[in-house]
């Protein structure tokens, strides 16, 4: 939704539990069209039962690279927290289910804000944000990596250890079952080997 | 059981384009895995249990994406799902690059549609005695299709199949479905099916 086509520019996004809204100028500086938005000079983002959350640029961008990866953790089945008390947002699963969003105020005496959201909800915020970043018109770097595959050991953390070392802990055992078995197994005495050289001396003895 | 083609969201012209746009993604050459095939053939699977007329609206779908000449009919579409190793009649060899892209946009296109029926499952606003019964619905339906299709003597279906594991499984899918609406949930998609075995 474009307001004011002459200067300002107001952008918004709706699903069914979350409005995001962002407001800006186009950064003439850089060759953008009139309808593109450089410069976010104020957002805000109304979740269905929690209070509305305003901030800068930096913020938004801040929610975003905690959100988004989260969400692709989920999908691989990592449940992890993202963003540590140092960052301004951070997200993790909630001890009571679902997902806890933790926003920390530049300023000491504010408290953190917490929102809990549950999975529909977290995932009409991160179409929200899909919808924000992917759109032609917002030209702004988010500083978002590429959707990649998970690096092993980050998948394995999410697979119980007795799982995760079932196979090669049966593995281990069999072998060591079968190697000890073999062992058990008496060995043949050798049996004494003639040496052709006694052997004829022998002979000879003997016919003599 | 649920007619989601009468009350899932209809493609608008721009969202259209935004899903032929993700055709240039069909360029891809990395193969698909085994456990990426599974994950594919079972989230599809998840979309057959939420609309029951899935079937064609999955050929309906792939010619609003352009894949015509791909799926031009459901046994085309059934040969290359059979490339999942956990089915009963499975299918020797890898599948195309570009075959598993076109299900993979297939998978997300489908989620788009259902969308509606995906947040009320994964809603915890929604009234608990409706939801369950939500939640009965699909996993009763979701397991006849996992006994009918899948190989059921592989452990891995009868993970699926078993009473105390199989609702967060369940749950996983839907959210997995959920996560991989919209632009974005491609690229997500496609990266977390080829994540690497754990």
């Amino acid at each position: 939704m474009k307001d004011n086509p002459m200067l300002k520019l107001s952008y918004r996004y709706d699903q069914t539990s979350a409005r995001l809204k962002v407001e800006g100028l186009p950064d003439f500086s850089r060759g953008q069209q009139e309808d593109s938005l450089g410069i976010i000079s104020t957002w805000s983002l109304e979740l269905i039962g929690s209070s509305q959350v305003e901030g800068k640029r930096e913020h938004l961008q801040a929610l975003m690279q905690v959100v988004l990866p989260y969400a692709r953790h989920q999908l691989s089945g990592v449940k992890r927290l993202f963003g540590d008390s140092s960052k301004p947002v951070s997200i993790g699963p909630s001890k009571e289910g679902g997902h806890e969003i933790t926003l920390r105020s530049s300023q000491d005496a504010v408290k953190p804000l917490k929102i809990f959201l549950d999975d529909a909800e977290l995932t009409d915020l991160v179409r929200c944000l899909d919808d924000l970043r992917l759109d032609p018109r917002i030209q702004i770097p988010w500083g978002l990596s590429k959707e990649a595959p998970l690096p092993r050991n980050e998948l394995a953390e999410s697979v119980p250890f007795l799982r995760r070392i079932k196979a090669s802990l049966i593995g281990t055992t069999t072998f060591i079952l079968i190697s000890v078995l073999w062992m058990m197994i008496p060995i043949p005495p050798e049996e004494p080997r003639l040496n052709p050289s006694n052997t004829s001396g022998s002979l000879l003895k003997q016919l003599n | 059981m649920i007619d989601a083609i009468s009350t899932s969201a209809k493609l608008s012209g721009d969202d259209k384009s935004l899903l032929f746009d993700q055709q240039s993604h069909l360029t891809h050459k990395t193969v698909l895995g085994r456990r990426g095939l599974e994950r594919l053939d079972l989230l599809l699977l998840v979309v057959e249990s939420l609309d029951l007329n899935a079937g064609q609206a999955m050929l309906w779908t792939s010619d609003q994406l352009g894949f015509q000449s791909r799926f031009p009919n459901r046994v085309e579409l059934w040969k290359r799902r059979c490339h999942n190793p956990l089915r009963r009649s499975t299918r020797r060899g890898t599948i195309k690059a570009s075959d598993s892209e076109a299900l993979i946009l297939l998978v997300c296109s489908m989620a788009y549609r259902l969308y509606p029926l995906l947040r009320q499952l994964l809603s915890s606003k929604e009234p608990n005695g409706i939801n369950q019964e939500r939640w009965n619905l699909f996993s009763e339906r979701f397991s006849e299709l996992l006994e009918e299709r899948m190989n059921t003597r592989r452990g891995a279906v009868q993970r699926l199949l078993l009473k105390e594991f199989s609702p967060p499984l369940y749950r996983q899918l839907v959210l997995t479905l959920a996560l991989c609406v919209g632009r974005g949930g491609v690229d997500r998609l496609r990266a977390t099916l080829f994540d690497p075995k754990p």
